[in-house]
């Protein structure tokens, strides 16, 4: 019926046609369209498209660049429908002309100046959605707004939360079964997180699910006294969705503070992987990576679906190369844990029991949880942090961007005041770098850990991972240069210096018979702004969009 | 160019209505005024604590930044107390976030305090 009316719609009125787009394309990979945050519901970010490949890469050459007047940091995905690319910053949504890069509209956001101070990891948004002819997308001060996706009017805007008690939202929402599905940020602010749903048509709010029970729910045992309620769970990166199994898996973040001393149990549903049911927001199954974690392992970072072979056998997996440092296959219809093998070095666990799910902890844990000065690895940005990769299901790779330094932690006592920072760690000298790169592109593979091919870079990339049929794949670098590698080899094919760092996530699109990629420039993100890494100044701010495709 | 002399003069403005008007109340910040670079150690590590629940996250851990992203607080002028206090009170350029309503006087003067350490502390 839905198909029938959207034909008729189609027929109706072809302006709207222009700017429709059903529940049903959500579904398909149209190379023509990027219409999903990680390039399709399995957040593979991984094109089919051949044009662009590891032999004619060399002539890749920029089609157009859009400033986007804004000098924060730039992780936006853009989406791609009928030649029209949505793209957001923290300060406006933007539709532009994908073939010249000419702005069609632009509509800016405003939040409260104060906004910034309760946000722990730079200005940022990282996309938004599109659904029968509404772009929608998140604000720095926690609000939902849908705009007309033709002329970038504002339709609807409905409050998430309360930004003064510590809320954010930098997300791309998704939409699964007909819902709109948001997380929020602010686990290092004493709040307690949740996944919302909400209806596309109105913006009414249709559910909440707390990531963290309190002591009355399922799972409310998994924290002592209060704890709870400023136990964090932060939800800021985007959910999966399998619409088979009519199943979102979303990554839950960090409990607050980092300090574990006062908050003894699991800390239930922290650094965990929740299974919900879309139209309700009832979890399904949950599966936790660290419990009762004193590192930051926040488990928010893209959960890959695909099919893989395991035993023999096609399996419907979860892969999430989690900031703890192991890489995760899961059984996606149960949450059983199949594989379970380090990425990078890590030091706080020795390996994970593939009979009860859970990691066997080292010494190095145990001091921690002592209150002693301990060298950990990974450090507290993670294995890998929010940036991410892409799988090739062929090649049976996955291609992150790893980091390749340890920290020094020690917890210290946390005092809880609305608004403020909430972490209990003494930060005078968290990092402990390595001599060399301090990050990696790797090629993993996910049921082993084991790399492939890995591509050393002195300052870390911090930007997203595209794959293509073609063999490429793409990323960026902090200090600008937009790269291609071969997916077999690693060999660097071809590389082009933007105007500032890349911390975005690269697309692939085809148009009119050419295959376009495009990717967010802009430095300002978590590395820039913790590290203290000054050889950074010499590469300014400015957030721009930059398109490429072959010169003929 | 023509900002930026529009805000020095402002700033001198104000230095001469806070001295003028408050020289008798508020000893300790006209003294840390004129005395720009002799920090209070005690005033300090209070600096520091808050510098650790409101400030790091954009001004970097010990106040180490490349100084593109956030203002690099090292190089803040050292005989510049009332600019400072301005840019905590109201925030500036539509990126520092306004503190006013957070912080107390007193607790901006600990943080221009650990700012004068150049985050060595």
């Amino acid at each position: 019926m839905r198909r029938l009316l959207t034909a008729a719609g189609l027929v109706a009125c072809s302006m709207t046609a222009a700017h429709a787009q059903t529940a049903q394309e959500l579904t398909k990979t149209d190379t023509h369209y990027v219409l999903n945050y990680g390039m399709d519901y399995g957040q593979q970010r991984y094109s089919p498209l051949t044009q662009i490949n590891a032999d004619t890469v060399k002539r890749l050459v920029p089609a157009w660049n859009l400033s986007y007047d804004d000098s924060r940091s730039e992780e936006s995905q853009p989406l791609v429908y009928n030649g029209v690319l949505y793209v957001t910053t923290n300060s406006a949504t933007i539709a532009v002309d994908a073939k010249t890069g000419k702005q069609i509209w632009k509509t800016k956001v405003e939040y409260p100046p104060e906004t910034p101070r309760v946000v722990c990891c730079g200005i940022i948004n990282r996309g938004a959605a599109l659904y029968e002819g509404k772009i929608i997308r998140g604000t720095l001060d926690a609000k939902l707004v849908a705009l007309d996706a033709k002329t970038g009017k504002v339709l609807w805007k409905s409050d998430v939360a309360d930004m003064k008690a510590g809320y954010t939202m930098t997300g791309a929402p998704q939409i699964a079964d007909g819902v709109i599905m948001t997380g929020i940020s602010g686990a290092e602010f004493g709040t307690r997180d949740f996944i919302d749903g909400w209806d596309p048509a109105d913006g009414k709010h249709l559910w909440r699910t707390y990531t963290v029970p309190l002591p009355n729910e399922k799972g409310g045992d998994t924290w002592p006294g209060d704890t709870a309620k400023y136990g964090g769970g932060s939800t800021w990166i985007t959910g999966s969705f399998d619409p088979e199994l009519h199943t979102v898996y979303w990554g839950i973040g960090n409990p607050g503070p980092f300090n574990a001393s006062g908050r003894k149990g699991d800390n239930l549903y922290t650094c965990s992987v929740l299974a919900l049911d879309p139209k309700t927001g009832a979890i399904k199954w949950h599966y936790q990576f660290s419990p009762n974690n004193p590192f930051d392992y926040d488990s928010v970072a893209e959960m890959i679906l695909s099919t893989i072979d395991v035993k023999g056998t096609p399996t419907k997996v979860l892969i999430d190369a989690n900031r703890n440092g192991f890489i995760y296959v899961l059984d996606r219809t149960n949450g059983k844990l199949i594989a379970a093998n380090p990425y990078v070095k890590v030091n706080w666990a020795s390996s994970v029991d593939l009979a009860t799910g859970r990691p066997v902890e080292t010494d190095v844990s145990t001091k921690a949880r002592a209150g002693e000065m301990v060298d950990i690895y990974p450090s507290i940005l993670g294995g890998k942090n929010w940036e991410p990769g892409s799988f090739d299901a062929k090649r049976g790779l996955a291609f992150y961007n790893t980091l390749n330094f340890g920290g020094h932690y020690k917890a210290v006592p946390a005092e809880y005041k609305q608004g403020e920072w909430y972490v209990g760690m003494d930060l005078s000298n968290p990092w402990a770098w390595p001599e060399g790169p301090r990050g990696y592109l790797k090629a993993v593979d996910p049921m082993t850990g084991k790399a492939k091919w890995e591509a050393p870079s002195d300052i870390p990339r911090f930007s997203g991972v595209l794959s293509t049929g073609g063999g490429v794949v793409f990323s960026g670098q902090l200090t600008g240069e937009f790269e291609a590698f071969n997916s077999d080899t690693g060999e660097k094919l071809w590389s082009f210096k933007t105007g500032s760092g890349i911390e975005g996530q690269p697309i692939t699109w085809e148009q009119d018979g050419e295959q376009y990629v495009a990717v967010s420039v802009g430095i300002g993100g978590v590395y820039s702004l913790f590290s203290g890494d000054e050889r950074l100044a010499a590469v300014p701010p400015g957030g721009s969009l930059w398109a490429f495709k072959l010169l003929k | 160019m023509k900002a930026r002399s529009g805000f020095w003069i402002s700033v001198v403005g104000l230095t001469l209505v806070a001295a003028s008007i408050a020289v008798a109340a508020e000893t300790t910040t006209t003294t840390a005024a004129l005395e720009p670079t002799a920090s209070d150690p005690a005033l300090a590590i209070k600096g520091r604590t808050l510098y650790a629940t409101n400030c790091v996250h954009c001004h970097g851990v010990n106040m180490v930044t490349p100084g593109t992203v956030a203002f690099d607080l090292r190089e803040f002028p050292h005989d510049d107390h009332a600019r400072f206090v301005h840019s905590v009170t109201n925030g500036k350029n539509n990126r520092m976030p306004p503190w006013g309503d957070i912080l107390k006087p007193d607790e901006i003067d600990a943080l221009w305090a650990y700012v004068l350490t150049g985050g060595k502390l």
